[in-house]
């Protein structure tokens, strides 16, 4: 049923030329902030094979060195290939996270996965050294695998705390709750076994050291799964924006979608903690910072978040490698104080412009 | 020699085991895993201090080509190129060192990583005085030291090191009470720990029982009930100045009797190695100095 | 015989212990704009969002009875072809659309026509467009919403309803912030809908809009109290009767009015009498 024109005098042919060139200038901003941050990352990545602590010799003797060899192609190029997809990862799960808890302050860590993952790291670094048969049945699935059981686990724990996915508050407290017993457990294995303290403060600071072409594809295969996701289901977070009574007014399938993008969360979340320690406020940032350059909706949105947080996170990653060199920086650090410098200077400019946060 | 043919027949036996192709070494470690070395390795990377300083006690200082940020002891490892710490290695640094075997503890991450890259990988890690027997053997064998010159021998001389401690020990500080603090916390040594070993073979009791696990984290009001007559501590950071609240009511604090260990001898302290017997000697030296 | 856009049967809700609708059975026919009015917490908000099927069993309280849209039960009509028939507008929804440019939140209301994960075709550019020049907000469509005052975003939620193109169209409370002349357009817009064969049905607290439409159903105490047409003295008494008497409707150039009665009720006189410092007591 269309609408009657206020004044019968606009001729509707008009219409939709006039609407396809409206397509905002966000949209040609959206386009070459994409393109941007791929160029960057593509240097970023030449960048990162450079770098370490045998500099760039390393690179010039690939040719006739073995050990340069392997040293350039099984050990930097890793590492800076991990870098960037777990950059990718957090910086998806935080636009996912903002979307669906309407918050701009949410982060992919707001449904516990960081505390599960901690605690599923100290329970293995605790039990390997307690007795054999764990040792052998942990060495298989490792620090890593028990951490992203830990993340996964606590993502379910929080579900099944606020049952289900249909009250944002409610899922927001659960995971607040989910997040400080389990830090309490953390403690708790941390006393018990204190030796593990200095491995856990390793992890907890987050670093790319361990992350071999293995955890590479493990990470790119989950990106894969979860973006994939998102995009499906971004647009249940745009129905969102206008409220949760006019989403479900406007058809959309809100549990079912909801449901979706928390395991999508959770799935990045899980995967970037579990290779790559905690590292904060990549997730929180790239999200705001996309949406500085370019106001886009959700389908969007998600992936330049993604492509933003992969070369944040690598760019990191590379300072902290060359800051101290041969020595290294925690990542988890850089992006700590970065990132927190940056929420400060945003907030400053919020409040002069006079808008809320 | 009197018979010149006996001469000839004992040279060319030694030399014909001398020449004998060594048996390949199955080395099994403490993550239960097993590995097989044709021969002793050349270049060791070590990432735990206790176990550079076993190698060097081995007399095969001159294989380390790497070791971690805490390794300091012998002078010589101070000129070693350092790879990080045992915790949060550096990977790109290990493998330009190009190493035959790299030395680490059972709970670094880094193994997996290392292993990956095609490196082998020891994980030791000592913790009770017969770990430090077993590691001296495994290290000694890995390092085709004959256990008679090698790690049979750097036991003996730890035992009569600790022996002799014991008893440079005054009578009056026979069964004194003691508590190790091994880190503000209060982390407490227990009789179970390496350390607590040492000191029950010295003589001394600790306040904190066997039952409490080896490195338990105490409450200050523990110490206050048990009264130690003699307080150690072992951390680097020499923080005797600040004290638990209630312990200004103890003796040992009222009267001084605070063994406080400074940077190089709490690095003899806490490692469980070879120097174990300098260990035992630091501490009954102290507490000799305090006991009541 | 009129064709029954919604039909509500025993309408209950309620939120923890406390009842907001009890029994209601309404019949809304299409074709026409029914204004429904009442007295603050008589359950207009609660009573609109069950006819529109946004209210669900099980968010901290219990929705029973039957609603049909078009004669088919609500529960029956899949999500999107629900959305696709009956447009809702709400009150006060909170939302964090502030980034959203006006044009991309127009947008937002063609999502039921939209094919899952396609980009939006040049039919719904046409009908935004058509939405944002109808309230007035086309000018500014790329301005974000936080820059918005509070008329002009209200006119931009209006035009994400509009937008939908939905034959039956629920508004709660559609002019908060709006001034006169925005008023008057929007009465216009709803007057041309209904022209077009559309069905609006309107919660408004003005009651001299209110007034406006075809037909009023007044709610108070989670009852429906009378539904009948706007010219209908039978529905002026039971208006006047409902606000305590506190308005009056009247006629002035063929459209009725409320106008509020300023003389002092009996209630409202005694008060003022126990006031006075001295004096007799008394009625």
């Amino acid at each position: 049923m269309p609408l009657p024109a206020p004044d019968a005098a606009r001729p509707a042919a008009a219409a939709p030329a006039a609407a396809a060139a409206a397509a905002p200038a966000a949209t040609h901003r959206a386009g070459w902030l994409a393109v941007g941050l791929l160029v960057a990352s593509a240097l970023l990545m030449l960048l990162g094979a450079s770098v370490g602590s045998t500099g760039f010799d390393s690179v010039l003797r690939m040719a006739h060195d073995p050990v340069a060899l392997q040293i350039v192609w099984d050990i930097r190029l890793p590492r800076t290939a991990g870098a960037w997809l777990a950059g990718a990862l957090l910086g998806l799960a935080g636009a996912v996270a903002q979307g669906l808890f309407r918050n701009p302050l949410a982060d992919p860590y707001l449904l516990g996965s960081a505390s599960g993952a901690a605690l599923g790291g100290a329970l293995a670094m605790a039990f390997f050294g307690v007795s054999p048969t764990a040792a052998q049945w942990l060495a298989r699935v490792g620090v890593t695998g028990m951490a992203f059981l830990g993340a996964t686990g606590a993502v379910l724990l929080t579900l099944a705390l606020a049952r289900g996915v249909q009250h944002t508050l409610r899922l927001l407290l659960a995971g607040v709750i989910v997040g400080v017993v389990l830090g309490a457990a953390r403690d708790l294995v941390e006393l018990a076994s204190p030796d593990i303290l200095q491995a856990m403060q390793a992890f907890t600071l987050g670093s790319t050291s361990f992350v071999g072409w293995v955890a590479c594809a493990l990470m790119a295969a989950a990106w894969a799964l979860s973006a994939g996701a998102a995009w499906a289901l971004a647009r249940a977070l745009d129905g969102l924006t206008l409220g949760e009574a006019t989403a479900a007014s406007l058809g959309l399938p809100l549990g079912p979608m909801r449901a979706g993008l928390v395991a999508a969360m959770a799935l990045a979340t899980g995967t970037a903690v579990a290779q790559t320690g905690l590292i904060a406020f990549v997730g929180l940032a790239a999200p705001h910072l996309v949406r500085s350059i370019a106001r886009v909706t959700h389908q969007r949105h998600v992936l330049l978040s993604s492509l933003m947080g992969a070369t944040l996170l690598l760019a990191a990653d590379i300072l902290a490698r060359w800051a101290l060199a041969p020595q290294e920086l925690p990542v988890g650090v850089l992006t700590a104080a970065l990132g927190g410098s940056y929420l400060l200077w945003l907030m400053h400019r919020r409040s002069v412009q006079g808008g809320a946060l | 020699m009197p018979c010149p043919i006996l001469t000839l027949l004992t040279t060319s036996l030694v030399l014909a085991t001398a020449t004998l192709p060594a048996v390949a070494m199955d080395i099994t470690d403490a993550r239960g895993r097993t590995q097989s070395f044709p021969k002793p390795p050349d270049r060791i990377v070590s990432l735990l201090p206790s176990l550079t300083e076993t190698v060097c006690a081995l007399d095969q200082c001159h294989r380390l080509v790497g070791v971690d940020r805490y390794s300091n002891w012998p002078e010589a490892v101070q000129r070693l190129p350092q790879v990080g710490g045992g915790i949060d290695p550096n990977i790109e640094a290990i493998v330009a060192l190009k190493p035959d075997v790299v030395l680490l503890a059972a709970s670094s991450r880094a193994s997996d990583r290392l292993e990956a890259l095609g490196i082998k990988v020891v994980a030791l890690e000592p913790k009770t005085h017969a770990d430090v027997r077993r590691v001296l053997a495994t290290m000694g064998q890995l390092l085709g030291v004959p256990a008679a010159q090698g790690a049979d021998r750097v036991w003996r001389v730890i035992d009569a090191g600790v022996q002799a401690a014991t008893q440079s020990l005054p009578a009056r500080a026979q069964n004194v009470r003691v508590y190790f603090e091994v880190s503000r916390g209060p982390y407490a040594a227990g009789e179970s720990s390496f350390i607590g070993e040492t000191l029950t073979r010295l003589g001394v009791r600790n306040v904190v029982p066997a039952a409490l696990g080896p490195f338990p984290r105490l409450n200050p009001e523990f110490v206050v009930r048990a009264r130690p007559q003699i307080i150690l501590i072992g951390n680097r950071s020499m923080q005797q100045a600040v004290f638990y609240p209630g312990w200004d009511s103890l003796p040992a604090v009222r009267d001084n009797r605070i063994c406080a260990f400074g940077p190089g001898e709490a690095d003899v302290v806490v490692r469980p190695g070879p120097r174990m017997a300098e260990a035992a000697r630091i501490m009954a030296r102290c507490i000799a100095d305090k006991a009541p | 015989m009129k064709k029954i856009a919604i039909s509500a049967r025993g309408i209950s809700a309620s939120i923890g212990n406390a009842s907001i609708l009890q029994g209601i059975d309404l019949d809304l026919p299409a074709g026409r704009w029914t204004s429904v009015v009442g007295p603050n917490g008589a359950g207009k908000s609660t009573l609109l969002k069950v006819l529109a099927g946004v209210l669900r069993a099980g968010r901290a309280g219990r929705v029973e009875g039957e609603v049909r849209l078009n004669g088919t039960l609500l529960n029956h009509l899949p999500g999107r072809e629900r959305a696709r028939q009956m447009a809702w507008l709400g009150q006060n929804e909170e939302t964090s659309a502030d980034e959203l440019t006006a044009y991309d939140a127009a947008m937002l209301g063609r999502l039921p026509h939209q094919p899952w994960m396609a980009p939006p075709s040049a039919a719904d550019h046409a009908a935004v467009e058509q939405a944002l020049r109808t309230t007035q907000a086309w000018d500014w469509r790329h301005r974000p919403l936080s820059q918005l005052s509070g008329g002009e975003r209200q006119r931009v939620l209006l035009a994400r309803a509009l937008a939908v193109q939905a034959p039956v169209l629920l508004m709660d409370e559609p002019l908060v912030n709006l001034d006169p002349p925005h008023q008057a357009d929007w009465l216009h817009t709803v007057r041309a809908l209904i022209a077009a064969g559309g069905t609006v049905v309107s919660v408004l607290h003005e009651v001299t809009l209110a007034l406006q439409a075809d037909a009023m159903v007044v709610v108070a105490g989670g009852r429906v109290l009378h539904h009948g047409d706007c010219g209908d003295a039978a529905t002026h008494a039971v208006l006047e009767a409902v606000f305590d008497h506190r308005i009056r409707v009247r006629q002035l150039d063929g459209q009725w009015l409320a106008l509020p009665r300023i003389e002092a009720a009996a209630g409202a006189a005694a008060a003022a009498t126990a006031l006075r410092p001295t004096g007799p007591k008394g009625d």
